[in-house]
């Protein structure tokens, strides 16, 4: 029997556009899910971030403390990560908040934009880090799947070439930017 | 003012204006650029004017430009008919009247005079000023002016800019006559061609080809225009030319119109240069006065005229489409060529564009002819180029030299070398988009072709001087951060490109920088060079591909262990003593404990910093002291002595046992691994201290029968007492350390012994063979290596010198050969090839033994040894040396005349350098470099044999205990890395004490308290340490006398 | 022909006329040399670099567009070098400003995008700036939107030399050039405007466009402004 792809998922800071994309490769699904094994990720219910896994789908761009310590565990515990998705290509819509402090963006929200309960949470809720980056930015990146959000077709056939050992060649099948 | 209109008016101004060079009476020029101004030199010329004047003297004050000299200014000239023109250096206000009363005595004033000058050579005519003053050196034998020679500026200094009949006394606009009644503009033209001058602005295009293209364009109106845009920061040169001889520019232009059939010339100056602004104005407007400019010049019919315009400081505006665009009034931003200027230039005119010094070559080539200006320089750059030579170096100025000359001229000889004795490392040339060059190719000539090879440019001729004070990633950061506030940012190679490598620059210097920048940076820099629209951007990213090609380790440093050799980037360093430590001691922790009283904290800290602390407080070479800020207000702070107190304190005393167990409780849990250490001198017990505190069993092995390595082997016992090294060795075996003494591994042992019982082993042994000088008579009785006769004396063996003992070399072995002797009873003198200032020694210990009655015989080095039948010494012929050319290590090389002389002796030691015995790792799976040391990675310490580590002398030849300790502890973590898996363990053995983060409101008015020797005569008689550190209270002093530059906030 | 000479683009014989450019002759012969700041009947400027070119003989890359052809030069378009260095071009770009293509007007009508595409940039290698940058919708028809500036400067040559109305400029310098209007006045107060509009359909990015349009519905009609400029006398 042929090994399984041990595969994850995981979101950061995106809309989760790039996941239904994922579960959106209709028929492919079935091919594909007989090869991989997904042990993490919000599609599934494991708590802690396994260790050995071969392929780790990444969508959104890296905005919190608890993002950037998570991702920094996860490209140990991986051997290919790819970045699936604009955000976490470039940074895209997170990263729009990026010419403002955070400080002064959380006062504008919980602050100066609300009604009742004024106040910034900190209980429970992670630090932002002061911009909202590309994955490659903080830790190295195999393959980028750009696109908001990537066309099924693209990312059906990207796990296709995956489960097959294969590097997909992105070329004229995704658009950057 | 006379309006030239033929020969005889002509003449008629060439007379008045001589009359004023040369009076009946004495004549005093103060040289007002504003290079002089800057040092006072208009305070000097009123202080002279209003003496002169008040006391009726019967002499005639001139204002001059500038001689160049601008470490010696203000330079103020004096002459007395008859005599040479004495050149006054640092001359002050208060120095006027005794100038004025010494001129009227006919006398140079003694002690200012730098130099003087009997006849000048104008190069259109020259002027005899006089013979006499034979203790003044003639100004060709200064060193700095030595290997100069004035073409451009032939008159600067000499003459008043301000009066254009003082220009034409010393031949000006006879050239231009020349060509206007010659009337041949095309002959002129192949003057220039055959002269090979070329664009001094940088690119070095070929003047003559460019005049040709003008010439032969054809438009109604054609335009010349001066460049005089000059923004590189630390470039002054068109500035000096300008301000002190603007006639000699406006000659050129004018023959430059003539010959290319242009009616207009602009000179496009920068507005930050008022002074040259103000005297050009005014040369312009006496030029066209004297029917030198305007219509029917020199009454030949030619007209032309030249308008000044004002840059507002662009940097950009200095490339000529950028200038031409400002010209018209847009924005100064770069075109692509073609089209060219001499197609379409100003306002779709032919133009021309030559920088300023270009144009002051024109007359002298006009008036010597070109087979005299090819002489000068080299096949394909003829001439001269005018330097600014600033930076580390001792004689800084404006140096005019023949283009081919190379690099090391400019730095040893017209600077005369570092500041302070300073190594030199790199030459930044061309301003600020030229490339750094490392210290290793200061043999390159410098001229157009040659620089471009190696990555830089001639560019203006900018000429920075960097010292191992500059870090070379902060001098690459500068550099592209300046260009980078230039780019006028039409290009994105430029405007982007640029933006990312400053980013990435940043980062670095603040050691955030990753592995992956360095490609970045190259991949970047090479594109922007490739690509870029214009020379500026083109050039720009050469500072950076120079750096990271020939100081490439520096990068890396700054990435891989966050470090910054030079201590510049302040995010790196603690402090500038912690920095240049080769441990990284804490010292002003150190200092703040002990001035807080708490003497085990502050061992502790030490300790755990350095575990040799009374061993180094003694024999360290200090480089903590070289970087001491407290320097800049007194002297540096003796901190080696402070941790040498806070040492001894606990080892003579019942702590000991005490700090034994405080110590021991950093030790991590043991890992049950096993770690051999090959060699029990300062580098392997450092590593071994820490090895075993990391929780490693630790066994170090050693041939000799005590622990110690060169510290009990080779330091005598005056100056390291065996006993503070047995006291040291007993706390790093307490850790937990296993010696084995007598043991040589090769024989005994073998390599694959220790490789086949531990888990790693690292090899540190010292530089005990001593390289062995092939002269006749080595083999004679009474000739000894210096570090066999010094452990023999550790050793207790019976070595005795004779009685007259000749020491060969310059370095502290040999210091340390002849003080034994001394104390041994022989009369004793050491021969060194080079001199005092170059011996490698440390500076206190030649003296020390020259007050024990040591001689001293400089430049000379042996040449045989004499033996007696009987097969002993009888004496030694040494060769007198003489000082060559500067070699790699900045000083000069010792050359052998064929003067000998004969020294009678019956001992000779010689101390010419050591090298390890690598027999025993050949062919075990080693590489050895070819300078005969062992190859390890620069950072891990690895061998090419795994599990083996080498540091110290092994890879570094032989060294100091401080570098040698430092590879003791490099090597303790990254073994325990490797060991363990982990990243530095180490720094978990560090205390975490708390101490004092408020710097002092003022520094203390203590001075420094050096620690004193016996008196010469009493310790010559024995071998009793001869130290007299400093008591309790003059420790605390010094303590006290930190700056605190750790302290980076004020609270 | 008079004024005909014979050139050579990747090792192929094309003939062209004496004062055109290296890019003009290999569009005219169906080479495909990439560009951004160029626009046809347009002065060229050769501020993007992208079209770099090989010219055997010659020491350094020169710009095809502002090149002119000389008899029996030989051009070669595509090298690994060109490639390599044309794409870290464009990268730069990206990450020179804030072009967050999934909500631009523009997006999948752009210029720059295309180009990514054309080049195969699937990621910048190089670290995003985020400078904080303005829009300007005080025109009553019109957006600048300062974030997706390439500075191509195609507005600026076009509003001067096809509509002669010199609206734009380019103030500061270096990293800090800004395109402004009416000496850096809001664009809706820039008297000289006539409303025309030739600098939003030249505009390669979404810079400038046009109000009222909606996420990817903004569709550049630069050919409309070419054809004018050539039928205005070409190049000033």
């Amino acid at each position: 029997m042929i090994k399984k792809v041990r595969l994850a998922t995981v979101w950061f800071d995106g809309c989760a556009g790039c996941h239904m994309s994922l579960v959106d490769i209709d028929e492919a699904i079935i091919s594909v899910a007989g090869r991989v094994d997904v042990v993490y990720g919000p599609l599934v219910d494991a708590q802690e971030f396994p260790k050995a896994v071969d392929v780790t789908l990444i969508e959104g761009a890296i905005s919190s403390q608890e993002d950037l310590e998570k991702v920094q565990e996860i490209r140990k515990r991986t051997k290919l990560i790819v970045a699936l998705g604009d955000c976490a290509v470039t940074g895209n819509v997170p990263s729009m908040r990026n010419q403002i402090q955070p400080r002064k963006l959380l006062e504008r929200i919980y602050i100066e934009g609300a009604q009742t309960n004024k106040g910034i949470p900190t209980d429970g809720v992670p630090a932002l880090l002061r911009q909202a980056v590309p994955v490659h930015q903080v830790v190295k990146v195999d393959l980028h799947v750009p696109g908001c959000p990537p066309a099924a077709s693209a990312i059906a056939y990207v796990l296709g070439e995956l489960v097959e050992g294969r590097i997909p060649n992105l070329t004229a099948k995704v658009k950057f930017g | 003012m006379i309006r030239i209109q033929d020969f005889s008016t002509f003449n008629a101004v060439r007379e008045a204006g001589l009359a004023k060079l040369l009076p009946p009476k004495p004549r005093i020029g103060v040289g007002m650029g504003t290079c002089g101004a800057g040092n006072g030199a208009e305070g000097i010329y009123h202080a002279f004017n209003e003496i002169i004047t008040n006391q009726g003297r019967d002499m005639k004050l001139a204002s001059v430009g500038c001689f160049g000299f601008c470490a010696e200014e203000p330079l103020v000239n004096v002459r007395i008919p008859g005599r040479p023109l004495v050149i006054l250096r640092r001359v002050q206000v208060a120095d006027v009247q005794r100038i004025i009363d010494d001129v009227a005595q006919g006398q140079p004033t003694e002690g200012l005079a730098l130099c003087k000058v009997e006849s000048w050579d104008h190069l259109t005519a020259s002027v005899q000023y006089g013979e006499g003053f034979p203790n003044i050196p003639n100004w060709f034998d200064v060193p700095f002016f030595k290997p100069q020679k004035k073409i451009v500026l032939r008159n600067c200094g000499l003459i008043s800019p301000d009066d254009i009949e003082e220009y034409i006394a010393i031949g000006g606009y006879s050239a231009l006559y020349k060509v206007l009644i010659d009337s041949n503009p095309e002959a002129v033209i192949e003057q220039i061609k055959a002269a090979k001058l070329r664009g001094r602005g940088g690119a070095g295009f070929l003047t003559g080809l460019k005049w040709e293209f003008l010439r032969k364009a054809v438009s109604d109106k054609k335009y010349i225009i001066c460049n005089a845009d000059e923004g590189d920061p630390g470039a002054y040169m068109n500035r000096n030319e300008i301000e002190s001889d603007p006639h000699a520019l406006l000659e050129g232009m004018i023959i430059g119109g003539y010959v290319m059939g242009a009616s207009e010339g602009i000179i496009y100056v920068r507005a930050e240069y008022p002074l040259a602004v103000h005297r050009l104005t005014r040369a312009i407007e006496q030029a066209r006065e004297s029917g030198l400019l305007g219509d029917n010049i020199l009454g030949r019919g030619f007209n032309f005229n030249i308008q000044m315009v004002e840059g507002a400081g662009a940097f950009v505006c200095g490339e000529e489409t950028a200038l031409i665009a400002s010209l018209e009034g847009q924005a100064g931003r770069p075109r692509p060529r073609p089209p060219f200027p001499a197609a379409k230039g100003l306002y779709q005119h032919p133009t021309n564009i030559n920088n300023v010094e270009t144009w002051y070559n024109v007359a002298p080539i006009v008036a010597k002819g070109p087979a005299w200006f090819t002489e000068t320089g080299s096949t394909k750059s003829a001439g001269t180029k005018v330097f600014s030579l600033v930076g580390k170096v001792t004689n800084t100025g404006l140096v005019e030299m023949p283009l081919g000359t190379p690099l090391k001229t400019f730095i040893y000889d017209v600077g005369e070398g570092g500041t302070n004795g300073k190594h030199i490392k790199s030459v930044q040339t061309g301003g600020p988009s030229g490339g750094c060059i490392p210290q290793d190719m200061f043999d390159t000539p410098v001229d157009y072709e040659t620089l471009q090879q190696i990555g830089s440019i001639m560019g203006s001729g900018g000429m920075v001087v960097l010292d191992e004070d500059n870090c070379m990633v902060d001098v690459a950061r500068y550099f592209i951060e300046f260009t980078h506030s230039e780019s006028c940012g039409k290009c994105i190679p430029f405007r982007v490109g640029l933006d990312q490598c400053l980013r990435i620059l940043n980062a670095f210097t603040r050691g955030r920088a990753k592995e992956s920048d360095l490609d970045k940076l190259d991949e970047i820099g090479r594109m922007i060079r490739e690509t870029s629209l214009c020379g500026l951007g083109q050039s720009a990213p050469n500072p950076l591909l120079t750096t990271m090609r020939h100081f490439r380790h520096e990068f890396e440093d700054h990435i891989r262990v966050n470090r910054c050799r030079a201590g510049v980037c302040e995010e790196l360093a603690l402090s500038p003593c912690e920095n240049s430590c080769p441990l990284h001691m804490n010292i002003p922790r150190f200092l703040d404990l002990y001035k807080a009283g708490r003497m085990d904290d502050a061992f502790e800290a030490v300790i755990m910093d350095n575990p040799l602390p009374s061993s180094t407080g003694r024999v360290c070479q200090h480089p903590c002291e070289d970087r001491c800020r407290r320097a800049m207000i007194d002297e540096p702070l003796n901190m080696r002595e402070v941790h040498r107190v806070i040492a001894d304190a606990v080892y003579k005393s019942d702590r000991f046992e005490t700090m034994v167990e405080r110590i021991k409780t950093h030790k991590l849990p043991a890992t049950e691994r096993k770690v051999a250490v090959v060699g029990a001198g300062p580098t392997g017990l450092t590593a071994a201290f820490y090895l075993a505190l990391l929780g490693h069993e630790v066994t170090v092995f050693d041939s000799n029968p005590e622990p110690g390595g060169m510290l009990r082997y080779a330091l005598p016992e005056y100056r390291l007492p065996r006993d503070v090294v047995r006291k040291e060795i007993e706390l790093i075996r307490r850790m937990g350390v296993e010696f084995v003494c007598n043991t040589e591994i090769g024989s005994e042992t073998t390599l694959n012994d220790l490789d086949a019982a531990y888990n790693a082993v690292f090899m540190a042994i010292g530089t005990w063979k001593e390289s062995w000088v092939y002269l006749p008579g080595t083999e004679l009785s009474g000739v000894y290596p210096a570090l066999l006769f010094l452990e023999a004396i550790a050793k207790d063996e019976p070595v005795r010198p004779g009685k007259k003992v000749i020491v060969i070399g310059g370095g502290n072995a040999a210091i340390d050969s002849a003080r034994t002797s001394l104390r041994m009873g022989a009369d004793v003198t050491v021969v060194y090839r080079r001199e005092r200032k170059d011996m490698p020694a440390i500076k206190e210990e030649t003296d020390a033994a020259e007050a024990e009655g040591a001689k001293f015989l400089f430049l000379a080095t042996p040449h045989r040894i004499v033996g007696g039948e009987d097969g002993k010494v009888k004496g030694i012929e040494v060769v007198n040396t003489r000082l060559g050319e500067f070699d790699a290590s900045g000083r000069r090389r010792p050359i052998s005349t064929d003067e000998i002389r004969r020294l009678d002796c019956d001992t000779v030691i010689l101390a010419v350098g050591e090298a390890v015995d690598l027999d025993f790792v050949r062919a075990s799976g080693f590489t050895i470099k070819e300078n005969g040391t062992l190859q390890v990675d620069r950072y891990t310490l690895e061998t090419s044999r795994s599990k083996f580590y080498a540091g110290g002398d092994l890879v570094t030849g032989a060294s100091n205990v401080s570098n040698a300790m430092f590879f003791g502890k490099r090597a303790a973590r990254r073994i325990d890395d490797r060991l363990m898996g982990t990243n530095n363990r180490l720094i978990r053995l560090l205390p975490q004490v708390e101490y004092s983060q408020e710097a002092p409101e003022t520094p203390t008015e203590c001075h420094r308290h050096s620690v004193e020797e016996l008196p010469a005569q009493e310790r010559v008689e024995t071998f009793a340490e001869s130290l007299i550190g400093l008591t309790p209270e003059q420790t605390l002093e010094e303590a006290c006398r930190c700056l605190r530059c750790d302290v980076k906030e004020h609270h | 022909m008079p004024g005909q000479i014979s050139i050579r683009i990747d090792g192929e014989y094309v003939t062209a006329q004496v004062g055109q450019t290296i890019l003009e002759v290999a569009r005219a012969n169906g080479k495909y040399i990439p560009t951004l700041c160029w626009l046809e009947s347009i002065t060229p400027v050769g501020a993007c670099r992208l079209c770099i070119v090989e010219v055997s003989g010659v020491n350094r890359l020169l710009p095809a567009c502002t090149t002119p052809v000389q008899d029996g030069m030989s051009v070669t378009t595509q090298s690994e070098k060109l490639q390599a260095y044309r794409k870290i071009a464009l990268e730069l770009l990206f990450s020179e400003r804030n072009h967050i293509c999934a909500v631009c007007v523009s997006n999948n009508h752009c210029e720059l995008q295309g180009m990514a595409q054309k080049l195969g940039v699937n990621s910048i290698r190089y670290a995003y700036s985020f400078p904080k940058l303005s829009v300007d919708v005080s025109h009553e028809r019109y957006v600048l939107d300062h974030n997706r500036c390439i500075l191509c400067t195609r507005c600026v040559r076009v509003c001067a030399q096809v509509e002669g109305a010199h609206v734009w400029d380019v103030s500061s310098r270096g990293i800090h050039s800004l395109v402004v209007s009416d000496m850096a006045k809001p664009w809706g107060e820039a008297v000289n405007c006539t409303n025309c509009g030739k600098c939003v359909n030249s505009c390669p990015t979404g810079a400038l466009a046009e109000k009222g349009f909606a996420v990817e519905e903004m569709v550049k009609r630069d050919g409309k402004v070419t054809r004018l400029a050539a039928r205005r006398g070409g190049q000033q």
